[in-house]
Formats: C-alpha cells, sequence, structure tokens
C-alpha cells in the first residue's frame, strides 16, 4: 500500500483542523455500541454460566457413580474410587422422596442421605450451612430454606417423616409410627431446585426410613477440574457394567446445552447490531464516494491504480472498526467494572431493590472474561465491516477515469 | 528540438444510442516539439476535450497513432500519466488536505521525490506561497487554479494539456491566471496544449488550430 493512500484515507475521515467528520462518529458509535453491547452481555452471561457450573458441582460433586439398583456391599467400591488417582474425595449417597410434616403443614421434599463422615469432604456443608456453629452433619436432618418456610420450622424443632416404607406397611395392616427428625440446621446452597424442597439425612437415616439397610444409591466424588474425563474413563473401565460414572457436566447436559444455546442466540442476535453499524458505514462511504467521483477521477488521472482506489476505501473502513472496536471495548471495560454500581442504580429506579438479587441469588452481578468471546467478536466486528467497506470501494474503482474530467 | 509528440491519422467517433457514429476527430495528423505550445480553438460541441482525453490516453481511439517521446500511447495504460499532466477547467483541490498536501498529492502518487527548492520556485512564481497551510474550502477561484497548475508542475510533466483552465474565473482572474501560466511553463521549459475559446490567449502560444467537423486547420475562416 502506498504512503500516500493511507494519508489520504486517514485525511478524509480526519481532515485537517477538525475532530472527524460526523460520518466518521457516527460509523466509530455505531460499531463501538454494537462491540460494547456483545461484550457486555457475553461477559455477563459466562458470569452466571460460570456461578451455575459451580453450584452445580457443588450440590452434585464433580463425578456421580451411579447404578439402576440400589448398590449393596459398597464398601468395596467405595475403596476402589478413593484409591483411583485424582479423586480428592467420595462420598456414598442415597436419594428419594418422603412426606414431611409438622403440625398441619404437609411438605413432600426430595432427601438426601450422605454418609456424615466424607460428605463435608465433597460438598461444601460449611458453605452451605446458616448456623456459624454448625459445620458438619451430624446425626439429625438439614433442610432447605424454603422447606423451614413451609413447615414452618427452625433450628433445634422437630417434624414427623413418613417414608414409603410407612405406605407400604399399611397395606399389610401394620402400622409404623412416623420417625421424628430434629431440625439440626437450615442449609442454603444458592441454587434455586435444591434450596426449594430438599432435605439432607445422615446415610443410616434414611436407609432405615427407606428398608435399604447396608445398601446406597451411588457415589459422589470430588475431582479436579482437569481430571475429570480421565476420572470417569479410569472408573468406567474398572466399574462392572451395572455401575457407571458421569461428569457434572454430563448429568445436566441437556441444560448446559440450553444455555449454550441461550448465548448462542444472544451473540446471533447482537451481531445485527453491529451488522446494521457496519451497514450505515457502507451507505456513508458510498454516499462519500459518490460525493467525491470528480476527485477519483482526478487520482486516477494522476496515476492511481483501482487497486489503490479499492485501498482507499476499504482502509477507512479498516480504521473505522478499529477505533470502533477499541472504543467499545473501552466501553464495555468501564461499564463491567462499574457493572454493580449501574444495576444498583437502575434496580433502584424500576425494581424494589434485592428483588433481582433474590431471584438471581447472588450479591453481584458476576462476570466472567472470555478471550474467545471478545476475540470472536473483534473478528466477526472486522470481517463484517471489510466486506461492508468492500462495497463502496469497488464503486470507486469503477468511476471511469474520464467521468469527473469532462466539463458539465 | 526534439519532437515531443507526433499524432498521426486520429480517428474517434462516438457511438450515439440508436444512430450512425458520429465523427468527432476526423483523420487528425500534428505534431509538436518539446518546449513548444499549442492552442486549440472551436465551437462548443466541436471535440476539443474529446482530443485532449484521447491524447492522454483517457479515451480510446478509433484510428491512427499517438507517439509521445516515440512511445505509443495505449488507452487506459496510465504509463504516460506520470509525464503528461492535466490542468482542467474543474480545478478540483481536495477539501480535506491543505494546499501544500494539496500540491503535493499527484508527486506523491506518481512516486517523484519532489525537490525542495523546485517546490519553492514553482510556489513562488505562482504567487501561492502564503496560502500553503491554508484550507481549501475558502479560496478563490482564481487562487485555486493557482494551485491546481502548480500541483501538475511539481510532477515535472513533460506536457501539460490544458481544457478551458480559466473556464470558471471571471475575465482579470482568467488573465492574471494564465499570464502566469505560460511564464512558468516557459521558465520550465514545459510544452502544453491549451484548449480556449480565449483568442487573446490563443495567440500567446507557439501554433493555433481550429477544430471544426472533425478536421483540425490552422485558418480560423
Ligand atoms: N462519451 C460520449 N458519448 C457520446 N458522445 C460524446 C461522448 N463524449 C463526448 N461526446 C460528444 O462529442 C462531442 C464533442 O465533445 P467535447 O466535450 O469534446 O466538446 P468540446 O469541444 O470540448 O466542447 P466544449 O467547448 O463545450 O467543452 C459533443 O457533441 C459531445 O456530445
Ligand atoms: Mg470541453
Amino acid at each position: 500500500m502506498q504512503s500516500w493512500v493511507v494519508a489520504l484515507a486517514f485525511k478524509y475521515l480526519f481532515p485537517k483542523g477538525r475532530w472527524g467528520t460526523f460520518f466518521t462518529w457516527v460509523s466509530i458509535v455505531g460499531v463501538s455500541a454494537g462491540v460494547a453491547l456483545l461484550t457486555v452481555v457475553l461477559s455477563i452471561m459466562n458470569g452466571f454460566d460460570k456461578n451455575i457450573a459451580e453450584k452445580l458441582v457443588q450440590v452434585n460433586g464433580s463425578v456421580k457413580v451411579l447404578s439402576n439398583q440400589p448398590i449393596r456391599d459398597y464398601k468395596g467400591w467405595l475403596k476402589m474410587i478413593q484409591e483411583t488417582s485424582h479423586v480428592d474425595a467420595v462420598t456414598p449417597f442415597i436419594h428419594g422422596v418422603a412426606l414431611v410434616q409438622k403440625g398441619n403443614h404437609v411438605a413432600f421434599p426430595k432427601c438426601l442421605g450422605v454418609d456424615p463422615a466424607s460428605a463435608h469432604h465433597v460438598f461444601p456443608l460449611d458453605k452451605f450451612s446458616t448456623q456459624k456453629d454448625c459445620v458438619q452433619l451430624k446425626k439429625d436432618a438439614w433442610v432447605s430454606p424454603q422447606i423451614a418456610r413451609d413447615l414452618n420450622l427452625a433450628v433445634g424443632e422437630t417434624f414427623d417423616l413418613y417414608s414409603p416404607l410407612s405406605l407400604e406397611s399399611i397395606k399389610n395392616d401394620e402400622i409404623i409410627l412416623p420417625q421424628e427428625v430434629c431440625v439440626e440446621n437450615i442449609f442454603q446452597t444458592g441454587w434455586g431446585e435444591v434450596d426449594r424442597d430438599t432435605v439432607i439425612f445422615p446415610l443410616e437415616y434414611l436407609q432405615e426410613a427407606y428398608g435399604l439397610e447396608g445398601c446406597i444409591h451411588g457415589f459422589s466424588l470430588k475431582v479436579d477440574k482437569e481430571h475429570i474425563e480421565e476420572v470417569c474413563k479410569a472408573l468406567n473401565a474398572q466399574l462392572p457394567t451395572k455401575l457407571r460414572s458421569y461428569a457434572w457436566y454430563e448429568l445436566n447436559e441437556d441444560f448446559l446445552y440450553v444455555l449454550k444455546m441461550e448465548k448462542s442466540m444472544c451473540f446471533f442476535v447482537l451481531l445485527f447490531v453491529i451488522a446494521i453499524a457496519a451497514f450505515s458505514m457502507s451507505s456513508g462511504l458510498t454516499f462519500s464516494v459518490v460525493r467525491k467521483q470528480r476527485e477519483i477521477s482526478l487520482l486516477r488521472s494522476w496515476g492511481a491504480s483501482r487497486k489503490a482506489i479499492v485501498q482507499l476505501f476499504c482502509l477507512q473502513s479498516v480504521i473505522l472498526s478499529f477505533l470502533g472496536v477499541c472504543m467499545g471495548l473501552g466501553v464495555a471495560g468501564i461499564l463491567l467494572y462499574y457493572r454493580n454500581e449501574i444495576v444498583h442504580v437502575l434496580t433502584g429506579w424500576f425494581i424494589p431493590k434485592n428483588a433481582l438479587w433474590n431471584f438471581y441469588n447472588v450479591e453481584k452481578l458476576p462476570m466472567a472474561f472470555s478471550g474467545t468471546d471478545v476475540g470472536a467478536t473483534v473478528v466477526l466486528t472486522f470481517v463484517i465491516t471489510f466486506f461492508a467497506g468492500l462495497l463502496p470501494a469497488f464503486k470507486a474503482a469503477k468511476i471511469p477515469v474520464m467521468k469527473g474530467l469532462r466539463r458539465e | 528540438m526534439s519532437e515531443l509528440l507526433s499524432v498521426q491519422h486520429l480517428t474517434k467517433s462516438f457511438q450515439t444510442s440508436s444512430q450512425q457514429p458520429v465523427c468527432i476527430l476526423n483523420d487528425i495528423s500534428f505534431s509538436l516539439q518539446a518546449g513548444e505550445s499549442m492552442a486549440v480553438c472551436g465551437e462548443s460541441g466541436s471535440g476539443k476535450s474529446t482530443l485532449l482525453f484521447v491524447l492522454g490516453g483517457l479515451l480510446p481511439l478509433d484510428k491512427g497513432h499517438i507517439f509521445f517521446q516515440q512511445q505509443p500511447i495505449v488507452y487506459n495504460h496510465l504509463v504516460a500519466s506520470s509525464e503528461i499532466g492535466y490542468v482542467f477547467q474543474h480545478y478540483q483541490l481536495i477539501e480535506e488536505l491543505n494546499v501544500e498536501e494539496n500540491i503535493y498529492l499527484p508527486s506523491r502518487i506518481q512516486q517523484k521525490t519532489v525537490d525542495r527548492h523546485f517546490f519553492n520556485k514553482i510556489v513562488d512564481l505562482l504567487k501561492i506561497a502564503s496560502l500553503l497551510q491554508r484550507q481549501t474550502t475558502h479560496l478563490s477561484g482564481g487562487e485555486c487554479q493557482r494551485i491546481a497548475i502548480a500541483r501538475t508542475l511539481l510532477t515535472q510533466p513533460k506536457l501539460i494539456l490544458a481544457d478551458e483552465p480559466t473556464g470558471s474565473l471571471d475575465e482579470a482572474t482568467g488573465m492574471r491566471v494564465m499570464d502566469l501560466f505560460f511564464y512558468v511553463c516557459q521558465t520550465l521549459g514545459t510544452s502544453f496544449i491549451l484548449v480556449t475559446h480565449n483568442a487573446v490567449f490563443a495567440e500567446k502560444t507557439n501554433k493555433v488550430f481550429y477544430l471544426k467537423r472533425g478536421k483540425m486547420s490552422d485558418e480560423k475562416d
């Protein structure tokens, strides 16, 4: 590219003595708005996704070993899993549903039985606990906040547990009295599904209630993020076919797919903002080509090649999109940095405070910066604006040398 | 004196929509020596501009040959563009550039290194030294045309094709600009072909041709 092309392209956009033309700024602001919007939205979505992933791991463990029937004599498997490399902790669990009652309040929560000795190594029970002094499951139940509210329960109070087994015995004209359970703690995981209706019991408690003495439903494992796949493979190679290990993301495949889909759709829709900005840039440049026909003829008559004319106008679109991208990333950075303040101000105007935070279960707007997303945004912006710039550039190159030189 | 431009049996016609092609230039021959100047006069529509464009290789010719410094001029093959300069009625300065940048632009496009002394000399001769840092938007027509002449001269062409350079200037200004133009070309030894309606300007060139019905003659008749 010849130096005059570069100099003239800059001068067209930023004439001497002026801070750029109106067209220059409209184009830059258009592109930067698109880039900023995409970056901010994607970063916050990534933040939420990351939060969700963390929560999923926290409430499920990173790997689960499951079977389609109760696992008897599980101690051997437990030992084997424990000894598999990269497995940090294992805990056996049992799950099901039960009827719980206090006074005339009834609920039908999911029940999870875990081994008090090892559960806290896999699940961050200390983080879930709402009682400062209670960081480990001991011998009584931990209930989720919603259940506590529904049954009007407080720590130290009791409720009745009717297991499916007690219903079974009614058929046989036996009466098994409900078990009286004491509330040891109220836990909050931050994962709505769990917080809504879950009661955690010590393993043996539930085994007894379900008549599953000595049996479990599966194992939850704590494994490093990097080794999840490796561990699953190693376990599946050693476990009998009725036992399979699954990574957390396999168990939540559909949900994660929906999240991914949502993000892709957002990306796609917001890309239109950039496309529109590119379109307006293209029409602005076309207008400038039409206005400068005579000038372009003159440049050609001095020996400027068609290629140089194409470069002259393409370069303008490249400069504009470069500045737009830089400004957009800058604005996105500022918006993300002050995101909590901004959201607090906005929610202060429109939504009663804290409704948002309670609904999303976050104290702060999460954000995760993804190099790939930003890279994709930047690259796509350049590609789109470059193609948008080609149109006027080729239009300019097609102007015959004669065109502007004839007297009118 | 060596021969700069030689035109032999030049014929050019335009295809108008339905009718027969109209012959604008019919078998024209002439030659121009280096340093010589020439004026082309004729009625509006007689083909003066067309002649200049064909000579510069900006329009194709139908028949005949044009040799510039013994090299044939080929349409759209703008090799001659660095040796042939143009001055048009529309001076068309680039408004985003200041005067000095405007003057330098053709030389930059042709990748010619410009001697600062030569630049100063031209600027002084054309009396635009005080305008160099100005923006072009508020300049008068005469100033603009002098700048346009300066930028053409700076590329040091062997031949200047000037198409009614004073066409959009008033008479007095046109007279002053042309006087400067003649003087500078004489000083630098640059040949030019001047298209003009003005008999006074035409008289100041070495030879005058009249274009009429496709033919060139040195008689006004
Ligand atoms: N591309 C073209 N197609 C058809 N006819 C053309 C074309 N270009 C020029 N002409 C015709 O050729 C004739 C000569 O045009 P030209 O511009 O050379 O005239 P001129 O002598 O320069 O006139 P003026 O003094 O008004 O500038 C005109 O009749 C014009 O209409
Ligand atoms: Mg003309």
